[in-house]
């Protein structure tokens, strides 16, 4: 088995610039992540946290700094290439969700299925499916609004994962769901790493932190712990 | 560039995404579109089917589908009755009208215009003598006496006389010498001058009908009378209209009698070629003027379905960005907005069709509309139609493409994070 890091920043920044304000949000993220492991990176409101996250998975570029996928440069890529790589090697679970609404639960699924040269049969196949390994198999044709904020989050899950991607992002998987729909979602994520699925998930929730292997915790765009958990 | 698999995935999603847009929305949509196709098609058509109405007066009250002449050089068409037996044997033939006809002069209020210098009330216009039955059956002329009445086989020095002629109906003001008669009315005495002959006459009635109508300026009388005026002691006509069994044949027809040497002797003209030059132009101007309208509804269809897809976007932009996030391309996003514009226009552009053609064209073909210069129609060849189907489709799916990228081109995090 390959000893390279699935995933590694090396003195990563960002800042952002507002007029004359310059606002440094990451000051030099060193971080290697390898395959199959389960990290969260926590920290106050405003550590940087999220930013960190954007970063590793392509949707921001870094001020400066290296990201390497699999030990490949990454941060250099076209935007065509990110989106690439964001397709076939990431999967995205926000905290809003993020799904379409004109779109039902297994529509939202299939996109970026079809994206990925699927047939449409074959990717109603592979969605429904998907959509059945976090319990929703009985609400295919469900439209978003007729689902609970859970549901929801398990359809964006389910969409995530459709077609096993090297790493899972999660940006406050649980932050906008009740107890029980959390625990729910967490069972998921618990199942998914069992399977050997990478994933980075973002939480300002210890509970939901200590579920996972790896805690790097973030303040003023600096990591200050990086420690397993058992 | 678009790639197939762009132009799927956006398919893909427009077809869902119109499927499930709120009804109201599609449906005021596709109202703008209909009125634009509308706007595209009908004022075009109107504007030229104001002059194609002047042409069907022609073909109606004067020329028939074709018509034969006498040659410039000629005062009439010589050998005229053999030519008539000839034309109405001939088995494509409906009927015919064999008339003479002279440039003249009338004259009203002579007996009360004493005054030396007083301008006289006299105007131009075109005489014809004609059999009154034969013409009344090719023109129905009879049905177009607004005051007095028609005449009759034996009339004897009476005259109807277009209604352009007499000033209360005619819009033509002090034209030199074409001065409209004032005070004319059924039983008044004029006078008809013709090649310096003249002769007092009573007018039995008036030609009420449009300004640009050949009976508008027009004189009739019985034949026989008009002969004697011109001082013609043959029986050779000016002029032979001839209305077909099937009046598209009209081009082959008049193949057919300059095949057979009627060309030798007289003009032979399609009612197309018969119509007056002026005509012809004020056609091409007034489609100009419609193309020129037209465009400018396409500018507006245009702006209509770039605001309409530019908020649609705006509103979505947060999606748009989770749809980049997740890998899929911003070609597929746009392709899938050009479909939605197409869609509404095609939509628009059906309704807009079924509404033209089974309901408009035919609905004014029957009942044109009165307008002082013509009975308006609507012209609306199927071809040049689908090329403005065409063009408003180009025109949406371009206003659909323009605002779709600037919203797909903006940062994905942004669009996610709904930041400016």
């Amino acid at each position: 088995m390959s000893t390279t890091p699935i995933l590694q920043t090396r003195n990563l920044t960002r800042t952002f610039k507002s007029g004359s304000i310059i606002t440094p949000v990451l000051k030099g993220i060193s971080l290697e992540i390898a395959r199959g492991e389960w990290v969260a990176i926590m920290g106050r409101s405003g550590a940087g946290k999220s930013t960190l996250l954007y970063q590793m998975s392509l949707l921001d570029d870094p001020s400066s700094g290296e990201i390497l996928i699999e030990g490949r440069e990454a941060h250099a890529l076209s935007e065509k290439e990110k989106a690439h790589m964001r397709l076939y090697k990431f999967g995205f679970v926000f905290q809003e969700y993020a799904l379409m609404q004109e779109l039902t639960a297994l529509e939202n699924v299939m996109v970026p299925l079809l994206m990925e040269r699927y047939t449409v049969e074959h990717a109603r196949e592979h969605a429904t499916s998907g959509l059945d390994r976090v319990g929703l198999g009985k609400r295919l044709n469900n439209l978003p609004s007729q689902l609970s904020g859970g549901e929801q989050q398990r359809v964006s899950i389910a969409r995530a994962i459709a077609e096993a991607p090297e790493i899972l992002f999660a940006d406050e998987p649980t932050a906008n769901l009740d107890r029980e729909a959390s625990s729910v979602v967490m069972d998921i994520f618990r199942g998914l790493h069992k399977d050997g699925q990478t994933i980075i998930m973002v939480t300002h929730e210890e509970e939901y932190g200590k579920e996972a292997q790896r805690i790097v915790q973030i303040d003023d765009g600096r990591i200050i712990s990086d420690s397993p958990t058992r | 560039m678009f790639t197939p698999l762009d132009i799927r995935v956006g398919w893909y999603l427009a077809r869902r995404q119109v499927r499930r847009t709120s009804i109201w929305t599609t449906g005021l949509i596709v109202f703008v579109m209909l009125l634009t196709f509308l706007n595209l098609v009908v004022v075009t058509g109107l504007l030229v089917g104001i002059v194609d109405g002047i042409s069907k007066l022609y073909r109606e009250q004067q020329t028939g589908d074709v018509v034969v002449s006498s040659l410039n050089t000629e005062n009439y068409i010589k050998n005229s009755q053999n030519l008539i037996a000839f034309i109405r044997d001939l088995p494509q033939v409906e009927r015919i009208s064999a008339r003479y006809v002279s440039p003249g002069t009338l004259e009203a209020n002579y007996k009360t215009n004493t005054d030396p210098n007083e301008r006289r009330n006299s105007t131009g216009a075109n005489i014809f003598g004609v059999d009154t039955e034969a013409e009344d059956a090719f023109a129905n002329l009879s049905s177009f006496v607004g005051e007095g009445s028609y005449l009759a086989p034996g009339d004897y020095d009476q005259v109807l006389v277009g209604s352009q002629l007499i000033d209360r109906y005619s819009f033509g003001g002090d034209i030199p010498g074409l001065t409209p008669l004032r005070d004319v009315y059924p039983g008044s005495k004029i006078r008809v001058t013709i090649n310096g002959s003249t002769r007092e006459m009573t007018v039995k009635g008036i030609l009420v009908t449009t300004a640009n109508s050949p009976l508008a300026t027009g004189v009739y009388m019985p034949g026989t009378e008009l002969r004697q005026l011109m001082g013609r002691d043959d029986f050779n006509v000016n002029q032979i209209a001839i209305r077909l069994k099937d009046s598209d044949e009209a081009d082959r027809f008049s193949d057919l009698l300059i095949k057979s040497g009627v060309g030798e002797v007289a003009l032979v003209q399609t009612f197309d070629q018969a119509i007056p030059n002026g005509v012809a132009e004020v056609r091409n101007t007034f489609e100009q003027i419609g193309n020129a309208i037209s465009s400018v509804g396409l500018v507006v269809a245009s702006i209509t379905m770039f605001i309409v897809i530019f908020i649609n976007a705006v509103t979505r932009r947060k999606f748009i960005g989770i749809l980049k996030g997740i890998g899929i391309s911003g070609e597929a996003i746009e392709v899938s907005y050009m479909f939605q514009s197409l869609f509404y226009a095609i939509i628009g552009a059906s309704i807009g069709l079924l509404i033209l053609y089974g309901f408009l064209v035919p609905y004014f073909s029957a009942h044109p509309i009165v307008l002082p210069i013509s009975n308006a129609i609507i012209v609306a060849p199927f071809t040049g139609t689908m090329v403005r189907v065409a063009l408003l489709a180009f025109a949406t799916i371009v206003a659909g493409y323009i605002p779709a990228r600037m919203i797909v081109r903006k940062n994905t995090l942004d669009s996610i994070l709904g930041r400016n």
